[in-house]
């Protein structure tokens, strides 16, 4: 576990030297601060987060790409994976490192948009509860985004390939609940299933069910268990 | 200390290295010499275990580095062929972060910090960030993190690329005085380094080894004559028939180096300087050098490497 907690640190760190944590940060909050700022401002406004939610979870999918794009990639294509590898650590820490590294990015972002509900409920009165069942939701969204982002990175050498690649594999994920309206019932159930949009919704409504959790747990474990794999693989370096 | 046997590798259809059987005992420093794509490299790596092998066996201290890899990764330390480290680190922290890996504890982490920045010489370095130091740095900071956990065994693959001379020669002077407390295995196409700092020289060629031995021993084994530096002082275009005359000399050669000046080759085991130097002074001729030429590990790594056969 203290390797684990070495790797982590060391690509928090990363992040926090690069522009990269703060380009994101930027992009994140501003982003969803401008969708605020414009919902909150109408006549019609009102003091729940469902539309927020949805929004950041959307700016989430189109930004943990970046934040996992050169986790892996990176370290093959500048060689580093050698000295990093050759060391006694196992692949599984290893990749677990890097992914707590993103989830604590991840964890950041979502604490610094509190910002949003704590506003709101200067001028309303929004009901906590769901506001909190939508953060569960946005952070098991992001652990799994994070976990596939990390195995797109994972599979190739190239950034920016990884970067792509994670995003079309997460709006895949997000996009396959819309199949559900045009193919057959038993199709289009499976589709609903495995559809992030459609298990954020409870969330969003404040529903704490076990079945997105379940969910939302096995997709990263899915996908974390594929990035060890592929790191096993060594002959396609 | 270094234990393999039958290692092979293939990258698809291309063959790196092929039944590679070499031993190496505690405490030795050994040199693996070859040329560009030997298989230096990849059996390194087998080694180190970041590569699996496509077959054969290979231990490090006793440790199988495919199905005990993390004691036998534990008891290595590398340093990669033109090591890349994290550019955006600072040297220090770099350290730390390998010592964390290697699952030092803090008062060990700091005494062995000490040394290896003063024996790297990299105390004045140490915060500043790896990716604006010279090459010749970065190495350094290499070489820091492969002695850092203190390691029974070292790997090194070409340590003294982009170092200047000065560096090098005090590596390889570091590289000495591990002799005997460390077993280091260290790679280079550099022969001169080879003979300078190994007990034992291992040679590969095309991924399979082709001989292995001290220095000494391998010059010996492919020496076919003797050659003597002889350089004269005369008008006479006949010196080098003159020379041939002399009972045991088999050739007379110029160097190409001036003159008047010859590689005399004489039979396996014979001393003709005394000759020589008499014959020399009795045509009235002046002797500006005579020396017997060593036969350097360069010209037994050219004919054991070399294919086509020279012309005469």
């Amino acid at each position: 576990m203290r390797k684990v907690l070495t790797i982590a640190g060391k690509e928090l760190r990363s992040y926090f030297v690069s522009p990269m944590a703060y380009v994101v940060l930027v992009f994140f909050l501003g982003i969803c601060g401008l969708i605020f700022a414009l919902t909150i401002g109408t006549p019609q406004a009102r003091a729940d987060m469902r539309g927020m939610f949805h929004t950041m979870v959307f700016v989430a999918l189109m930004l943990t790409p970046i934040l996992t794009m050169g986790l892996l990639s990176q370290e093959r294509s500048s060689g580093s994976m050698e000295m990093l590898m050759t060391n006694p650590v196992r692949d599984l820490e290893v990749v677990l490192g890097k992914y707590l590294a993103a989830v604590g990015m991840f964890a950041l972002l979502c604490i610094i948009s509190l910002e949003f509900p704590l506003i709101m409920s200067k001028y309303g009165d929004p009901d906590w509860g769901a506001i909190w069942s939508g953060y569960l939701g946005l952070f098991m969204a992001g652990m799994a985004f994070i976990a596939l982002g990390l195995f797109a990175s994972s599979l190739t050498s190239n950034q920016i390939a990884a970067a792509i690649l994670g995003a079309f594999i997460l709006l895949f994920f997000w996009l396959i609940g819309w199949l559900s309206y045009s193919v057959s019932q038993g199709l289009g159930d499976i589709a609903k299933h495995i559809s992030i949009f459609e298990n954020f919704q409870d969330f969003e409504k404040g529903i704490i069910d076990s079945t997105p959790i379940i969910y939302f747990l096995s997709l990263t474990a899915f996908a974390l268990f594929m990035t060890v794999r592929t790191l096993e693989n060594r002959r396609m370096i | 200390m270094i234990h393999t046997e039958g290692l092979t590798k293939f990258y698809g259809n291309y063959r790196a290295i092929a039944d590679v059987s070499l031993h190496v005992d505690e405490g030795e420093i050994v040199a693996f010499l070859g040329p560009n794509a030997a298989g230096k490299t990849t059996t390194m790596r087998i080694l180190t275990s970041f590569l699996p092998p496509s077959s054969g066996t290979a231990t490090v201290a006793g440790h199988n580095v495919v199905d005990d890899s993390l004691e036998s990764r534990r008891c290595i330390g590398y340093l990669p062929e033109a090591a890349s480290l994290y550019a955006d680190m600072r040297v220090l922290q770099f350290l730390r972060f390998c010592a964390g890996l290697r699952g030092m504890g803090k008062a060990e982490t700091k005494e062995r910090l000490e040394y290896v920045l003063a024996t790297c010489g990299l105390e004045e370095r140490a915060s500043s960030i790896i990716g604006t130091l010279s090459l010749g740095y970065r190495q350094r900071v290499g070489l820091a993190q492969a002695l850092l956990h203190d390691p029974p065994v070292l790997i090194l693959d070409e340590p003294t690329v982009g170092l200047d001379p000065n560096q090098i020669r005090e590596f390889r002077n570091l590289i000495k005085s591990l002799a005997g407390d460390y077993t280091v295995m260290l790679s280079t196409h550099i022969l001169p380094e080879a003979q300078m700092t190994c007990q034992r020289v291992i040679i590969i060629n095309h991924g399979e080894i082709i001989a292995e031995d001290t220095p000494e021993a391998l010059t010996a084994q492919i020496r076919e004559a003797e050659t003597l530096y002889v350089a004269v002082q005369a008008e006479d275009e006949a010196i080098p028939r003159l020379l041939r005359d002399i009972p045991q000399v088999t050739a007379v050669r110029p160097t190409g180096d001036g003159k008047h000046i010859f590689h005399v080759d004489t039979e396996v085991g014979a001393d003709v300087r005394a000759e020589i130097a008499e014959f020399v002074v009795k045509k009235g001729w002046g002797l500006l050098e005579l020396r017997p030429v060593e036969m350097t590990l360069e010209d037994v790594f050219r004919e054991l490497t070399t294919e086509e056969e020279e012309p005469e």
